[in-house]
């Protein structure tokens, strides 16, 4: 089985940093780092990610227009989102019960086991 | 102010009554009344007056404090995005590569492992307080429903039963029989009372005591009672009273004004974030009801809350 590939999406260098190194180390995933959220959908394409976590405050675009043009794309449609957001406190999270548009989000900070499990439940199966 | 006047006004009335004794008695009858009950009259009609002013003086204070909390509120709503977007993002990483490290020293000396947890700790207490100002921003919608008061503290003293035992608290219940269905958010209201006697578990320590005490009265006057608009109930209107007292050391008097501010504690750094009576008070508020904190006279903090109780169509 191969190891599932994660892509992260976020405009802050040293959280992407440390958290590909975890899940490397501690997930065995194969994680790509994308700091530019214009460049998202691009790196996708090339990627083909089993999961892509996604912030939604970027400086160049907001995540949530990533995310629907990810779902335009005729090759990534399909392609499991959550969302990794500042901008919710963890009390609104709920699990995957709770989304935002339709979409499960994280708050940050969020520990990195936890993403883990997301990873777990979200990511499509590896072949 | 109100000694000199009286003063002022007991000189009056003597003059005023010796002088028809040595001008008036020839004049006759009539004026002699007119001397004699026109001091009165002009007293009662300034006492009157000047009570009048004091009224309005301390509605317009009270309306004064409405509007400096309010304005507080929205700067605190403002800020709370804001400061949420900047902090949990260094926060991320900070959590991040704490787990990383304490992974990768898995196997490293017990003191550098309680750094790690500490600085995780740390975290996680930041995004508490992040976490309570995001809350705290976006709280501006109930869900109403009709409840009973009882039994929402009953649920509320649930969550926090086992604090109460543990710290050897004892609770008074006094919980009106038969109080009427009241419209509210349940889960709001539960996080006041929570909040509320959370607070008096801090204040009364270790043995301490707690009471509580619901009841159901027809107001007649009151600082939030007429049929102006800044008014809350109008005279007559029916309200629940829950009364949460303990046997702490009370309230500070210079604290008395300050408690229901955004972000004022008297707990150590790091123990509260400042916002919890400051969010009951707006819970309260939003339900149309008010919120007070005082003394009581043996000793230890009150806080009275009054609820406005349904009226048509609300459920026995």
């Amino acid at each position: 089985m191969r190891r599932r590939r994660i892509l992260l999406v976020d405009d802050e260098v040293s959280i992407t940093r440390a958290l590909a190194l975890y899940l490397t180390e501690n997930g065995g995933c194969d994680v790509r780092v994308e700091n530019e959220g214009i460049r998202a959908v691009a790196s996708a394409r090339e990627f083909e990610p089993d999961l892509i976590f996604l912030d939604i405050m970027m400086p160049d675009i907001d995540g949530g227009t990533v995310a629907s043009e990810i779902q335009d794309d005729p090759l990534l449609r399909g392609t499991p989102i959550v969302f990794l957001t500042a901008l919710v406190s963890r009390d609104e999270t709920g699990g995957t019960l709770k989304r935002i548009g339709g979409y499960p989000f994280l708050a940050k900070p969020t520990h990195p086991e936890v993403v883990l499990e997301y990873i777990k439940v979200h990511a499509r199966k590896g072949a | 102010m109100v000694s000199a006047l009286l003063g002022v006004g007991l000189v009056a009335l003597t003059i005023v009554h010796l002088l028809p004794v040595y001008f008036g008695l020839s004049i006759g009858g009539p004026f002699l009344i007119l001397f004699v009950v026109a001091p009165y009259i002009a007293i009662a009609l300034g006492a009157g007056w000047f009570g009048e002013v004091r009224r309005y003086q301390a509605e317009l204070r009270a309306m004064q404090l409405q509007l400096i909390q309010s304005e507080k509120l929205d700067s605190v709503g403002r800020m709370a995005a804001g400061v949420a977007h900047e902090v949990k993002n260094p926060l991320q990483m900070i959590l991040t590569g704490v787990e990383v490290l304490s992974k990768r020293l898995a196997d490293t000396d017990e003191s550098t492992r309680q750094i790690l947890r500490d600085m995780a700790d740390a975290v996680e207490r930041a995004d508490r307080i992040i976490g309570g100002l995001l809350n705290y921003s976006r709280d501006r919608g109930l869900g109403l429903a009709y409840a009973d008061l009882n039994g929402t503290i009953e649920k509320s003293l649930a969550l926090v039963n086992h604090e109460l035992d543990k710290a050897g608290i004892a609770l008074v219940k006094n919980l009106h029989e038969s109080l009427p269905m009241v419209r509210l958010d349940e889960f709001k209201m539960q996080q006041v009372f929570v909040n509320l006697f959370t607070n008096a578990m801090h204040a009364v320590g270790r043995d301490g005591q707690i009471r509580v005490a619901t009841s159901m009265e027809r107001l007649t006057r009151g600082p939030n009672v007429g049929h102006r608009k800044t008014d809350r109930y109008t005279p007559g209107e029916r309200v629940a009273i829950i009364r949460i007292e303990d046997s702490g050391p009370g309230i500070p008097r210079e604290h008395l004004e300050k408690v229901f501010d955004p972000f004022f504690t008297t707990k150590p750094t790091g123990s509260g974030t400042g916002l919890g009576l400051s969010v009951s008070r707006q819970i309260v508020e939003m339900h149309g009801g008010t919120i007070e904190a005082g003394n009581r006279d043996a000793g230890g903090a009150r806080v009275t809350i009054m609820m406005k109780l349904g009226t048509a169509g609300a459920p026995a």
